[in-house]
């Protein structure tokens, strides 16, 4: 077990955060889509993250039993099931017989705050691989 | 997080366990090739833990700092023992030289 | 010879290498639903790791749980970090010193 594995558990990080942004994004750009190819509004996408192996390639290369857990996974991309939000809009296009639009359940101020979240713990994840590759230049400095 | 720096560095005597005075210690005859021979085990070990060292770094479990640490005690321990060579092969000339 | 000029201080390292994976875990899992918060109690194991031992991780008391269950706090994670990352860099220093002493040491013998 060793300090390169800390690499690939930020890494792992970075990448579950980057996730978790992408769907924030399309959920901001879709608040307002009621129209979508599989029928009916767009619906809200959400990550669940789950703690994972984040084996370093190098490692598998080397076959080694890498002792790769602590990282960090999206383990699936959650779909809303909620009944989409009714609103009275007659003449809408999409609107249904008794004139009501089906909207997309997204508050933009709530996916804002969660993007800011995930953008917190992206460059979190950022920082600590920073400080790992630190220690590991300095490791190889007592070679010199 | 206080730890007493002087707890980390313990003063101890450099090489204590190389050399001729290590053998008289040990109770050994101090002869010329025993003492070669605890030279070259005073050398041997540390290059030893280096290679495997090296070696769990190359299969991808070793940390890298235990590495860097297990090969400068290997070089440290093949320079003294290069120089207590030196130093006991010319002593051994110098004895062959002396008119007798 | 040698383990005794730098043993304790390769034990140190050790022990900040073994608390950084920690560190870089929480901070992956900073989001990650029942996840709680590890650390090393560097005393102890610190203690144990002169003698040779293994250090052992365990989760950390104290920390504000949230609605999913998760425990970490980036701030503390933050903290650790700089200090990990410091003191690594102190103790390497240290022993790179040692290291040349003792280089320095062995070359000057041989004028002597």
């Amino acid at each position: 077990m060793s300090l390169f594995s800390a690499l690939s558990v930020s890494a792992s990080g970075m990448a579950a955060q980057r996730t978790r942004a992408e769907l924030i994004t399309e959920n901001l750009a879709n608040a307002e889509t009621t129209r979508t190819p599989e029928g009916g509004p767009y619906r809200r996408k959400d990550v669940v993250f789950q703690t994972g192996s984040a084996g370093s390639p190098f490692a598998e290369a080397m076959n080694s039993a890498m002792d790769g857990t602590g990282g960090v996974a999206v383990s699936e991309i959650l779909v809303d099931q909620r009944d989409p939000e009714q609103r009275y809009m007659p003449g809408h296009p999409d609107a249904g017989a008794n004139g009501y639009v089906a909207y997309p359940r997204i508050n933009p101020a709530e996916e804002m705050v969660d993007l800011m979240s995930a953008s917190n713990g992206y460059q979190a994840n950022v920082a600590s691989m920073s400080a790992v590759k630190d220690m590991l230049q300095r490791s190889i400095d007592l070679l010199r | 997080m206080s730890i007493a720096i002087s707890s980390l560095l313990p003063i101890t005597p450099i090489a204590p366990s190389l050399g001729p005075g290590a053998a008289a210690a040990a109770g050994k005859s101090t002869n010329f090739a025993s003492v070669m021979d605890g030279v070259i085990q005073g050398v041997e070990q540390p290059r030893q833990e280096a290679n495997q060292a090296v070696q769990s770094l190359l299969n991808g479990d070793g940390e890298l700092h235990t590495v860097a640490l297990a090969t400068q005690r290997a070089d440290l321990a093949f320079d003294l023992g290069l120089q207590i060579r030196n130093k006991i092969v010319s002593a051994y000339t110098e004895v062959m030289r002396m008119q007798l | 010879m040698l383990n005794a000029l730098s043993g304790n201080l390769e034990s140190y390292l050790d022990l900040l290498s073994v608390r950084q994976k920690l560190i870089s875990s929480n901070v992956a899992n900073a989001d990650t639903p029942g996840y709680k918060t590890q650390d090393v109690d560097f005393q102890t194991e610190f203690q144990s790791m002169m003698q040779g031992g293994q250090a052992h991780a365990t989760e950390v008391a104290g920390l504000k749980v949230n609605n999913d269950g998760n425990n970490v706090s980036l701030d503390r994670e933050a903290r650790l970090l700089s200090e990990n990352a410091l003191r690594f860099s102190a103790v390497s220093q240290l022993l790179r010193g040692q290291i040349r002493n003792m280089k320095s040491a062995i070359d000057e013998g041989k004028n002597g």
